[in-house]
C-alpha cells in the first residue's frame, strides 16, 4: 500500500497524455472539462512530482475530484495506474497542505474504533433529535449526511461472536473481515454473511480487534495511517489462525486485495466462495425483478462482475440487467461530502439506469454505493430498496432472524 | 490585454462557469499528446468553453477587434501541439459541445457539433444499422470537430479513405465572426458540386482558417460480417508484395496492418502468452462485408499470401480474431516496456510513403534508430503506405531527448526523399510546418494567400501548419 509518488516515477511518466481516460471517468462526465480529467490529474502529480507546481489549496480541490473508482485505470492503453497515482498526490497533499477536517475525520475518528462508535451514537441521537434537520438548515452540517439514513440501533460487533460454528458438518474455516460502514450502518449484512456462511459449513472467525481497512484514511492521502491499520488488521486474524479471509463490503475487499501487509492469507471472493458452496442446498428462488449494480472496487478494482451474477440468478430467474451496470453511482466514500452536487449529477444517471429495468430491488455489495444509490432512489420518490446480495440468500436458504 | 483583464472580458460574453482563468487552470490545456509539449508548456491566457455557434461568434469578433490570437480545441488527442495556444490567447474547449442533433436516415447522413466523440457517435448510429467509416486509433476520445480539422483515418482507411470523404458540409465561424455554411446552406443532398469545394479547404485545416460548429456527415450501412486472415513472413520484402498480390487478385481489405521484428519482439516481450511467431514481418488482413462475400475473400487471401507467407490463418469466430488482433492492439503499450525507464513518444509517429517503398522505409527507420542510439518499435498501416515508429527514451534523460529529436528529424526528412509525407494521418500543427516548403514547394505560397484572405489578422490558430513565422 506503501505509495510515494516519486515511487511512481515510471507510471506517470508514461503516460502519453493521449486522453483515452476522458472516455470512462464519471467525475469527467459531470464537469465537462479537462481540469477534471484523468489526463489532467496525472499531470498535476507530475508537476507536482517535479516540483514544477507548488502544493495549494487548487491542486488539492483538483485532486479531490476523483472517487478512486479505478475506470481510468483499466481503461488506460499505456497501463497507467492513474488511481493509484492521485492518491499518492493526495497523500502529497496532505502532508504539504493539511486539511483539518479531513484530517480529523480520516486520521483521528476512523481509525480508532472507539471514537468511530461514539461519533455513530452522537449522530444517531441527532437524528432522534431532529438536529440533523436543524444543523443543515443552519448551515452547520453538508447535506450529503443525509446518505447516512438512520443509523441502526446495535452495531454487528455487538451480536457477532469471534468464532460462529458450522451447521453440521464444519467444511472450511474462514476469517470474516467486519468493515467499519457494516458493523455500524448495516449489521443486518453482518448477520446474513455470517448466518449463510455458517448454514453452508464455514467455521466463521470474526476478530473483536478489527479495525477500519484503512481504504478512507488511504484515499484521503494518510497513507502511514493506512498502513498501521493493515498491520494492525492482520495480526487480528493471524492470532486466530485464519488462512484464507472474506468480507461482504467490496471497498474493504479492495483495500485488503492491495495490501502488501497480508502476507500468507488468502483473501478470497465471498461471491465465488458462496457459488462453489450453494450446489446441494436447496433454495427458495425469488420472483421479484431484480438488477446489480457493480461496486467500482469489485469490478474495476478487482474485475470481479460474473460471480456475483452467478449468485444472483442462481437465486433470482428475475434477474435483470441495467444499463451501465459497471459505471460509478457518484458515492466514491468521501467524494460525496466534498463534492455532493457533481457526485448527484453522476448518481442521477445511475437511478435512470435503474429505472429503465423496472427492478423491485437492487442490489450491490458496497456500503457507500448502497447509501448513494437509496439516497437518489429516495429523492424521487421510488419505493425500491437497495439491499445486499447476501441478505437475498439468507432469505432463499430460509433463514430466519 | 492581461489574462485577468481577457478572463473579465470574456466573462461578460459567457454564462458563468464557462470561462476558466486561473492558473492552475490554464496550464491543464497546456498539454495534447504530442512529445513537443512535453518539453514546452504553452499555457493560454484563458480558456473558455462554448456551446452554441452565437457565442463562438462573438468570441470571434471580440478577439478580431482585440487582436488576440484564438485557438480551436477537442479532445487534446493531438499529436503535433495543433490544439495548443503556441502564441498565447483563448483556447476554445468545443468537447464539451457534444450533441448528436439529427440522424437523418433516410438521407444517410447526420449532423452533429462539434464535440460529440468518435465512438459515441458510431454506437449511436449502430442503432440505425449506420457507421461513420473513418476509425482513428483514438476513437475513444477524439471529437468529430477535432478529427475534420485534422482529416483524420484510421487502419481501415485502405478501403474506407478518411474523413474528408464523408464531410457533406460545415457550418464555420470566420476570424471575424461572420458565420458560413458550406456545402449548400440548406442542402440535404448528397452530391453536390456547385460552386468552388469550401468544404475542403476547412476539412484539414487545423483550425486555422475558422471554428467548426457543426457537421453534416455522410454515413454508410454497417457490414454485416467481418474475418481476419494472419499471415507470417521470414523476409520483410514478401510482405508488401502479398499485400500488391491480393490488390492485383481484385480484392480490397478494409485493413492491413504490419508488425516487424522490433514489434513482434516487443509485443512478446510485454505479453509473452500472446506467443507471436518470431518473423520477420506478420500481416493482419482485416475484410468486412456480407458473410459469403467475406467467407470467399478470407480463403482467397488465405490461398494468395500463402505463397509466401511462412504460415497462415484465417478466422471468422471473433474470439479467435480477438486472439489474432491481440498483437496488433497491444504493441503500441508494448514499446513503451521495451525497457524499464521507457516512455514511448509521439514524434515523428505517422510519415506515409509509396506502397513500393514501405519496406524501404521500414529498414531505414530501423537504421535511423541505430545510427540516433533511440529503440524503436515499427508497425503500421502497409495498405495505404502509413508506418508508425514508435521511439522509446527515457524522458528524463537529456541526452537522449536530443537524439530521439535528432531521429525524429530524419525521418521526416526520409518521407520525403521517399516521395511520402512527413504525416499520413496525425497532421502538422507546429511540429511539422518546418518542412512544408521541402514537401508543397509554390504551393505553401497559395496556402498562405488563403489563409490572409480569410484571416488577415492571422488570430485563427497562428504558429501551425504554414512555415513558422511565414504566416
Ligand atoms: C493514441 C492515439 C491514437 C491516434 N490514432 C490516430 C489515428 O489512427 N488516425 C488519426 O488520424 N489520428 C490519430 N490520432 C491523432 C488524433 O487523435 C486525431 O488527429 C484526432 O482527430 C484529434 O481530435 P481531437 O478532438 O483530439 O482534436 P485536438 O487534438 O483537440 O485538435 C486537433 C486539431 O484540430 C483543431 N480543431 C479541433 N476542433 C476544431 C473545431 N471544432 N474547429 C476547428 N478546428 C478544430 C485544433 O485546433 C487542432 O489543430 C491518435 C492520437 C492518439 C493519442
Ligand atoms: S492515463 Fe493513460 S489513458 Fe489517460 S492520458 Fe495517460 S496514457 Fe492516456
Ligand atoms: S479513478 Fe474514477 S473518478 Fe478518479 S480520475 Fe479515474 S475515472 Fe475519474
Amino acid at each position: 500500500m506503501s505509495m510515494d509518488l516519486n515511487s511512481l516515477k515510471e507510471h506517470y511518466l508514461r503516460c502519453v497524455r493521449c486522453g483515452q481516460c476522458r472516455a470512462v471517468c464519471p467525475v469527467f462526465a459531470g464537469i465537462g472539462n479537462e481540469t477534471a480529467a484523468p489526463r489532467g490529474k496525472v499531470f498535476l502529480a507530475h508537476m507536482l512530482a517535479a516540483g514544477e507546481l507548488k502544493a495549494d489549496a487548487e491542486i488539492a480541490h483538483n485532486l479531490s475530484l476523483c472517487l478512486l473508482c479505478r475506470a481510468c485505470t483499466r481503461e488506460c492503453p499505456s497501463a497507467v495506474p492513474v488511481h493509484k497515482i492521485i492518491t499518492a498526490a493526495r497523500s502529497l497533499l496532505a502532508r504539504e497542505v493539511p486539511n483539518t477536517l479531513q484530517k480529523i475525520i480520516f486520521k483521528e475518528i476512523w481509525s480508532r474504533s472507539s471514537l468511530l462508535n461514539i461519533s455513530a451514537r452522537l449522530l444517531r441521537g441527532c437524528q432522534n433529535l431532529g438536529l440533523t434537520v436543524l444543523g443543515r438548515s443552519m448551515g452547520m452540517l453538508p447535506p450529503a449526511l443525509d446518505l447516512v439514513g438512520k443509523l441502526p440501533r446495535r452495531p454487528a460487533r455487538s451480536f457477532i461472536s469471534e468464532v460462529t460454528r458450522p451447521e453440521g458438518a464444519p467444511r472450511i474455516k474462514v476469517g470474516y473481515f467486519l468493515g467499519c460502514a457494516t458493523n455500524l450502518m448495516f449489521p443486518h449484512v453482518a448477520r446474513s454473511t455470517v448466518a449463510v456462511l455458517s448454514l453452508l459449513g464455514c467455521e466463521v472467525i470474526t476478530p473483536r480487534e478489527l479495525k477500519c481497512c484503512g481504504l478512507p484514511q488511504e484515499e484521503n492521502g494518510q497513507m502511514d495511517v493506512a498502513e498501521s491499520l493493515a498491520r494492525s488488521n492482520f495480526a487480528a486474524f493471524q492470532r486466530l489462525g485464519s488462512k484464507a479471509i472474506v468480507t461482504d463490503c467490496a471497498s474493504c475487499f479492495a483495500a485488503l486485495k492491495d495490501s502488501s501487509a497480508f502476507k500468507d492469507i488468502e483473501i478470497m471472493d465471498l461471491f465465488q466462495l458462496l457459488n462453489g458452496l450453494l450446489p446441494g442446498h436447496n433454495l427458495k428462488k425469488i420472483d421479484r425483478a431484480i438488477t446489480y449494480h457493480d461496486p467500482c472496487h469489485l469490478a474495476k478494482a478487482q474485475g470481479i462482475t460474473a460471480a456475483p451474477r452467478e449468485l444472483l440468478t442462481r437465486i433470482c430467474p428475475g434477474f435483470r440487467e441495467m444499463p451501465g451496470a459497471n459505471s460509478c453511482c457518484g458515492g466514491g466514500g468521501s467524494f460525496m461530502l466534498y463534492h455532493y452536487n457533481t457526485s448527484m449529477g453522476i448518481l442521477d444517471k445511475k437511478i435512470s439506469a435503474i429505472k429503465e429495468t423496472g427492478a423491485k430491488i437492487v442490489t450491490t455489495s458496497c456500503p457507500s454505493c448502497t447509501m448513494q444509490i437509496r439516497h437518489g432512489l429516495a429523492k424521487q420518490g421510488l419505493p425500491i430498496p437497495v439491499i445486499h446480495p447476501v441478505e437475498l440468500l439468507a432469505q432463499t436458504l430460509g433463514i430466519i432472524f | 490585454m492581461d489574462s485577468q483583464r481577457l478572463g473579465n472580458e470574456l466573462k461578460k460574453i459567457l454564462p458563468p462557469g464557462r470561462v476558466l482563468t486561473s492558473s492552475l487552470e490554464r496550464k491543464m490545456y497546456s498539454y495534447d499528446s504530442s512529445f513537443h509539449a512535453r518539453f514546452r508548456s504553452f499555457v493560454p491566457d484563458a480558456v473558455t468553453l462554448p456551446r452554441s455557434t452565437a457565442e463562438v461568434a462573438e468570441i470571434m469578433r471580440f478577439a478580431s477587434n482585440n487582436n488576440i490570437p484564438v485557438v480551436p480545441r477537442g479532445a487534446g488527442s493531438g499529436e503535433t501541439c495543433g490544439c495548443l495556444a503556441v502564441r498565447g490567447g483563448i483556447v476554445l474547449d468545443l468537447s464539451g459541445w457534444d450533441t448528436i442533433e439529427e440522424v437523418d436516415a433516410a438521407n444517410m447522413q447526420v449532423i452533429v457539433r462539434p464535440g460529440v466523440v468518435h465512438y459515441i457517435l458510431n454506437e449511436h448510429l449502430a442503432g440505425f444499422g449506420l457507421f461513420f467509416p473513418p476509425d482513428p486509433g483514438s476513437t475513444r476520445m477524439c471529437t468529430i470537430g477535432g478529427m475534420v480539422a485534422n482529416n483524420s483515418s484510421g487502419l481501415r482507411a485502405v478501403k474506407y479513405g478518411t474523413t474528408e470523404q464523408y464531410v457533406l458540409g460545415l457550418e464555420v465561424v470566420l476570424p471575424d465572426g461572420r458565420v458560413i455554411t458550406t456545402g449548400g446552406t440548406n442542402c440535404r443532398a448528397l452530391k453536390n458540386v456547385s460552386g468552388l469545394n469550401l468544404t475542403k479547404l476547412f476539412v484539414g485545416s487545423e483550425g486555422t482558417l475558422g471554428v467548426i460548429t457543426r457537421i453534416r456527415l455522410r454515413v454508410w450501412p454497417r457490414p454485416r460480417a467481418r474475418g481476419i486472415v494472419m499471415a507470417v513472413f521470414g523476409s520483410l520484402d514478401e510482405a508488401p508484395a502479398a499485400v500488391l498480390d491480393v490488390y492485383q487478385s481484385g480484392i480490397l481489405p478494409s485493413g492491413i496492418e504490419i508488425l516487424d521484428s522490433s514489434a513482434i519482439q516487443a509485443v512478446n516481450m510485454y505479453k509473452p502468452e500472446i506467443n507471436l511467431p518470431a518473423a520477420e514481418a506478420i500481416l493482419l488482413f482485416e475484410v468486412d462485408g456480407n458473410p459469403a462475400g467475406v467467407e470467399w475473400e478470407g480463403q482467397k487471401i488465405v490461398e494468395i499470401t500463402g505463397k509466401r507467407a511462412l504460415s497462415v490463418e484465417w478466422a471468422t469466430d471473433s474470439q479467435r480474431m480477438a486472439d489474432l488482433w491481440r498483437g496488433r492492439g497491444v504493441v503500441a503499450v508494448a514499446a513503451a516496456r521495451l525497457r524499464p525507464d521507457g516512455s514511448r513518444i509521439f514524434a515523428g509517429e505517422d510519415i506515409s510513403v509509396p506502397l513500393s517503398r514501405v519496406t524501404e522505409a521500414l529498414r531505414r527507420i530501423k537504421e535511423l534508430g541505430r545510427e540516433f542510439g533511440v529503440a524503436v518499435v515499427n508497425y503500421g498501416h502497409i495498405g495505404d503506405g502509413n508506418v508508425h515508429t514508435a521511439p522509446v527514451i527515457n524522458l528524463e534523460n537529456s541526452d537522449e531527448v536530443a537524439r530521439a529529436n535528432g531521429l525524429v528529424d530524419a525521418i521526416h526528412r526520409l518521407a520525403i526523399e521517399l516521395h511520402g509525407s512527413t504525416t499520413g494521418e496525425h497532421g502538422v500543427g507546429a511540429v511539422r510546418n518546418q518542412y512544408a516548403l521541402a514537401e508543397h514547394g509554390e504551393a505553401v505560397n497559395v496556402m498562405k494567400r488563403l489563409k490572409e484572405t480569410l484571416d488577415p489578422g492571422n488570430i485563427m490558430n497562428p504558429g501551425k501548419l504554414l512555415p513558422p513565422g511565414e504566416e
